[in-house]
């Protein structure tokens, strides 16, 4: 369906990875994150799986630098560089090409979904490929198209969960942190999303680390994953079906 | 009394005016409208770009506009400088929204004093080309020294416009109240937009002085007459937008120009407290508020 316009798009050529080692973290004297090691490859999209409180939202967003972890280290691995990521700012870690379609999509409420999406191309790297970008996203969406001169704000939970990812991607990123896609939506809603990002996934060749508590939505679109229990990590799936017959997931997940 | 050609010199001479109360109201939308910073300081400054004015002007003849736009470079770094000092002292321990307010208010009355200790207290004036001369259209009298305030007031609302909605810094501007993490996750340090943008605003302040000041006298104290305006400009047009502001300038600038005519001068002053309250009550987001 889509063709010449996607070989243009300025991706990455080299490798884009990362690594958490051993992170502890968490909120004042409140330690959420015991020793996480987690490792996202280039390419791939890992899923985060925990339900509501066991540290996905927290790990993502050390990565994200949001929040330091006390212990541990976070790396980037680009273009064959390793990057510590810890003590940056999260304005740095977006700079080197990691972006984050946040929980509660943090959208600018008052800005008109077009003004969103350029601000979201605000960094030097993103602004060359600008109008590729854009033309994209309306494509990939075409209802922010359509409503590209109405303010974030006044649009409903699945337009704006689908106007948070793309303004993610307008930044040019190398890898996608994606935190709880599915919370307030509707089933229908998160299915849209979910097979958007994995076709956007595709095209931008980036390499996806997804939080998330809805099992059955994830697995559609992960390679492998990490279950997350009390911020420990307390189980890795190589494939979606080592997942899938893990007691962890049959408990909380399948309903077994 | 009541003829055409008067109802329509009020008019003409209400717009005059508008145009100069946007370029007064355009930096504190800035600073109020778009980074919640509640300077009430803003006419403090404008007095102080009047004074600016007023000493180049008379000591080596400088245009009073030349020096507005000249002074607003150091203007600039003076509000970036008065932004850091209001950050690391409130914003950032989250101590801004009353104990920032007493900050501005001394601020006020710290420009006051210094001009009053270094000026006193008389009135004084710039002299130019275009001060004292007029032209007429049919009936209507159009004086230079509103019509080039008029003028300027109207560009600098443009400017502002376009920097805002045209560039990446401005959207950044206009994001970073609304969500100052998620203006971090552009890539973007929300301290240093705000930084510069309170450094426009301030630097705008300082122009707009040298419009005060070719308007009429300016002594140190008068900045208080324009506290009410430059609020109620700001809140009537929508925080933030500079449509709005102009559009609220011109508003306040007519109803004044015809309070004055018909009621007399001394009203003036409540027509913009009065339009701030009926705002309030009936659309607190403004005209052209988002």
């Amino acid at each position: 369906m889509r063709s010449s316009t996607t070989k243009t798009w300025k991706g990455p050529t080299l490798a884009h990875s990362i690594v958490v080692d051993n992170v502890s973290a968490g909120y004042g004297a409140v330690r959420v994150l015991h020793g996480v090691s987690i490792e996202v490859n280039d390419g791939e999209t890992v899923v985060l799986l925990g339900t509501n409180g066991n540290g996905k939202s927290t790990l993502i967003k050390c990565i994200m630098g949001i929040i330091q972890p006390d212990e541990g280290e976070i790396y980037l691995e680009a273009d064959g560089e390793r990057i510590n990521l810890a003590g940056r700012n999260p304005e740095e870690i977006v700079n080197l090409g990691v972006a984050l379609v946040p929980e509660g999509r943090r959208l600018f409420p008052r800005l008109t979904v077009e003004e969103n999406l350029l601000l979201g191309a605000y960094r030097e790297e993103a602004r060359r490929g600008i109008d590729r970008n854009l033309a994209f996203a309306f494509e990939a969406f075409p209802v922010l198209a359509e409503r590209k001169n109405q303010l974030a704000g006044s649009m409903s939970g699945g337009e704006q969960q689908m106007l948070a990812v793309a303004r993610a991607l307008m930044s040019a990123p190398k890898v996608l942190l994606v935190d709880e896609p599915s919370v307030g939506l509707a089933p229908i809603l998160v299915s849209r999303v979910i097979a958007k990002i994995r076709e956007l996934k595709e095209e931008y060749q980036l390499t996806v680390l997804m939080a998330e508590q809805n099992f059955n939505q994830a697995v559609k679109i992960a390679d492998r994953g990490y279950i997350i229990v009390h911020g420990e990590i307390a189980f890795a799936g190589e494939d979606t079906e080592a997942l899938a017959g893990h007691e962890l997931v049959k408990k909380y997940y399948l309903g077994a | 009394m009541l003829s055409f050609e008067f109802l329509l010199n009020a008019l003409i001479a209400g717009i005059l005016l508008g145009g100069f109360y946007a370029a007064m109201s355009a930096g504190l939308s800035l600073s109020f409208g778009l980074l919640d910073v509640v300077n009430i300081a803003h006419p403090a400054f404008i007095i102080f770009g009047s004074y600016l004015t007023y000493y180049v002007n008379e000591h080596f003849g400088f245009d009073p506009i030349l020096a507005g736009l000249v002074f607003a470079v150091p203007s600039y770094f003076l509000g970036v400088a008065v932004y850091k000092i209001y950050y690391n002292s409130f914003e950032k321990t989250g101590a801004e929204s009353l104990r920032g307010l007493v900050f501005f208010f001394g601020l006020f009355f710290l420009i006051e004093v210094i001009l009053i200790i270094t000026y006193g207290v008389d009135y004084r004036l710039v002299r130019a080309f275009y001060i004292g001369k007029s032209t007429s259209i049919g009936s209507v009298g159009i004086a230079y020294r509103l019509f080039v305030p008029f003028l300027v007031g109207g560009i600098l609302a443009a400017v502002l416009y376009l920097f805002l909605t045209k560039t990446f810094f401005g959207r950044a501007i206009m994001g970073v109240a609304q969500d100052s993490l998620a203006v971090q996750l552009m890539g973007v340090d929300p301290i240093r937009i705000k930084t510069v943008a309170f450094g426009i605003g301030i630097a705008t302040a300082v122009i707009a002085g040298s419009l005060l000041i070719i308007i009429g006298p300016v002594e140190p104290t008068i900045g208080r007459e324009y506290i009410g305006r430059v609020f109620a400009v700001t809140v009537l047009g929508g925080l933030g937008s500079m449509t709005g502001t102009l559009v609220g300038g011109l508003i306040l600038g007519v109803a004044e120009s015809f309070t004055s005519s018909f009621f007399g001068p001394s009203w003036a002053l409540a027509v913009s407290f009065g339009i701030l309250l009926i705002c309030l009550a009936v659309r607190p987001s403004g005209l052209f508020g988002r």
